[in-house]
Formats: C-alpha cells, structure tokens, sequence
C-alpha cells in the first residue's frame, strides 16, 4: 500500500501552515515534511507547532543538511520533537539546496562521507547514546543528550545521484528519491538495492519515497504557472547527468541558476518550459497526476511526497488530492 | 461582545457554508500579517477540533476576517442573505 507524504515550505505565515498541517491530517495524509532553508521560518519551531496541532501525522524536516547544521544539534531537536510528539518524529537528512548554500559561501563537500557520518551522529545520539567517532568530517567525543529519549527517531536520506543512492539504502530507514519522473525514479532502484544488498537488509525494512515537486488544479495551466518557480530552483540545482537523462541543456541550468541567485527571477522563471516541468514535477489536472503517480508505484516506491507548490490554490488542492488522487491508491 | 452576538445570529444552517467561506478570506487575504498570533492560535485550536462551523467557531473566523478583509466579509454576508449581520457588522466596525 502507497502512502502519502506533503511538503510545506515555511515561507508562508506559521499559521498558515500549520493550518494547512491540520487539514492534511485530517484528509488522510500519512507524512509532513517541512523543508530546511535558512531563508525560511525555522524547520524546527514549524514543526513544534505542527506537532501541538495535529494528532496522527508523522512529521520531520524535509531535509535538513550537516553543512548549516551540525548533526549533534539535528539529534538534539529530533530527539526533542520526539517527546513532545512520541513515535510521530522522522528526520530527513540530505545535502541540502546548492542554491541557498551558494547565498552563505557554503559548499557541499564530500557529501558521501558527510551524510554517512551526520546519519551515524544523529542516529546514535538521538538514541540516547554516547558516541566516540573520529570520522573524516566530524570528529565527536562522548558527546550525549542530558535527557533520556524516548524512542528512536528513523532517518530518510534524500538522495539523487547513485553512490548517494546507494549509501541512503544501506545506512537510512528510507530514501527520499528527489525526483518526480518514473525514468529517474527507475534509474534509482538499481543503486537503492545495491544499498539495500550491501546492509543485508529486507527489502521490506526500507522505505522508498519519490520526493516530488507536486501541482494539481482542474486547469492544466493554472498548475502549470503554479509549478514554474519550483521547477526553475530544481533545474538551477540539477546535477548534469539528469538534465542530459531529460535533454535539458546544462548552460540554460546554468543561466536560471545566476538568475536565482542575483534574485531576478522574472528572468529565471521565462526560461522553465513543458519539457522541464514534465521531468521535474508531477503537474496537471488529477487524472494526469494520478497517471503519473501510477507508474511512480509501479517502478517500487512506497510513499509518495507532495512537494511545493502542492497547486495554485493550497487549501483546493489538498481538498482534490483528497477526493480525486487517494482513492485511487489509499483504501 | 458585539461579535459574540452577531455569531450567535448566525443561523446553524449556515454554519458550514459562512466558516468555509470565512477560511477563504482569511487564507487568501494579502492582509494576512495583521492576524493577531493569539487569534490565529485559537483558531487552530477550534480547527483541530472540528469546532469552526460552531457559534464559537464562527465568532473567531468573524473576528480575523473583520481584521483581515472587512469588506469581503460584509459582502459575504449579504451574499448569505443575513442583512442583520450585515448591520451589525457595519456598526462594530464603525466603533
């Protein structure tokens, strides 16, 4: 059975989205996951409110990165959410957007060993363990919680590339494949199982989410307007392999990405065209979505995440995955 | 108080419709950053419940959307046939 994430970016007012949390819950979402830009309100407090709020859904970051933040402080507010709302807590970890990183001089170097590492510091820690480690990135010595966890939090890597892929499977309790194409998403099975071989682990103990950019409305072009900033940022941080996989030129990446950054986004946005959208979103009326979120179960996910912009209309289109997507896949 | 007394004369068989409506406002108003934080976690608090199509309910919805978008929320008054309401309405806002 396929279960349903949604992302909520806190760029709007708390309020708001915390609105938007309770109505989610309610219509039978089984995830939230609210994204980690230091641009936007905190990933943190969002989630404390979220979690006062709502009752059911299980809810973390979505995902937060060991580059601004260092993974015994990700432990701490895990291992923290998960008093307040006990068993409901899940922490994405990822390397985060290049985008916003570039706005702090930050790079996301040797991502391999920085995910492996952060996975095992947030892990052990917000188990409530003492951990000794002298890794190549971080160096921990007896660092523990002062207060006693209560249960442990799983952790879902996001992953796009085939060795990031591949270390998700083996080290995470799930993958959240950034990615909205069954192509890419297929593409990503090969090195998810090779992960999942190299744990010895149950294909069953893993969980396997396409971490999509999501629009519906009954008007296609209304969905459409509505996904066009979202899909310029993902084109702006795309690796090249999958711009070439989709036939999108890497040098136009590369002017919506300096568009982005120097904030001219007019600019940015009149470069994303259909063929962009279509391979980086699920967009469209809700049988185009539901079309599309087919064939994504098909190639083996288990969950699938509603990412911004979720459609033109918040509150509408929660209502229509609702009533015209769920029945389709939830009983 | 006036607000109090202008939900209560909200007829129940309007709940649903007037809340569903009064969320709309609320959600979409650009004026959205005057919502007082109070306010807006009461709110939530009747809306977890499923407590916003309900006298009380009503009254904090009126309450935000009065703040919010006054005029949306007098013509949604007259569009839901409720001249008394919208009397009242005009009269608070004048105090």
């Amino acid at each position: 059975m396929v279960e349903f994430g949604i992302e909520f970016v806190p760029r709007d007012l708390y309020w708001k989205t915390t609105f938007y949390a309770i109505q989610a819950e309610k219509i039978g979402f089984d995830y939230l996951w609210i994204t980690d830009h230091f641009n936007n309100r905190n990933v943190y407090v969002s989630l404390t409110i979220i979690s006062a709020y709502t009752e059911r859904i299980k809810f973390g970051p979505g995902v937060t990165n060991p580059y601004l933040v260092h993974p015994v402080v990700t432990a701490q507010a895990v291992a923290t959410l998960n008093e307040i709302a006990p068993g409901r807590v899940v922490c994405g970890l990822g390397v985060g957007d290049k985008t916003t990183l570039v706005m702090v001089n930050t790079e996301q170097t040797k991502p391999l060993a920085t995910i492996q590492e952060s996975a095992r510091i947030i892990r052990e820690i917000s188990s409530g363990r003492a951990l000794e480690m002298r890794g190549e990135i971080f160096r921990i010595s007896g660092a523990k919680l002062n207060f006693k966890v209560t249960s442990p939090v799983p952790i879902f890597i996001g992953a796009q590339g085939p060795k990031m892929l591949a270390l998700a499977a083996e080290i995470g309790d799930g993958v959240l494949i950034n990615a909205s194409h069954p192509r890419d998403v297929e593409n990503a099975m090969k090195f998810i199982h090779e992960g999942v071989e190299r744990a010895g682990k149950k294909p069953d103990e893993l969980s396997i989410s396409a971490y999509t950019s999501f629009s519906i409305a009954s008007d296609y072009d209304k969905a459409f307007k509505s996904v066009v900033p979202v899909v310029a940022y993902i084109v702006a941080g795309s690796p090249e392999m999958i711009l070439e996989r989709h036939g999108i030129s890497v040098e136009l990446a590369g002017e919506i990405r300096e568009a982005i950054v120097h904030d001219q986004w007019k600019e940015a946005f009149s470069y994303v065209d259909g063929n962009m959208v279509e391979a980086f979103s699920i967009c469209g009326t809700p049988e185009t979505c539901v079309e599309k979120i087919d064939k994504l179960v098909k190639v083996g996910v288990d969950q699938i995440v509603a990412g911004s912009p979720i459609g033109p209309n918040m509150r509408k289109s929660i209502n229509t995955i609702a009533t015209q997507v769920f029945p389709h896949f939830k009983k | 108080m006036a607000l109090e007394k202008i939900a209560r004369n909200i007829p129940a068989s309007l709940w649903n419709e007037a809340s569903e409506k009064l969320v709309d406002i609320v959600l979409n108003s650009p004026n959205a950053s005057k919502m007082p934080s109070d306010l807006a976690k009461t709110i939530l608090y009747y809306w977890q419940r499923d407590q916003l199509a309900t006298e009380v309910g009503l009254q904090r919805l009126l309450e935000a959307a009065m703040i919010l978008e006054p005029e949306k929320t007098v013509s949604l008054m007259e569009e839901l046939g409720l001249p008394e309401i919208v009397a009242m309405l005009r009269e608070t806002s004048k105090q």
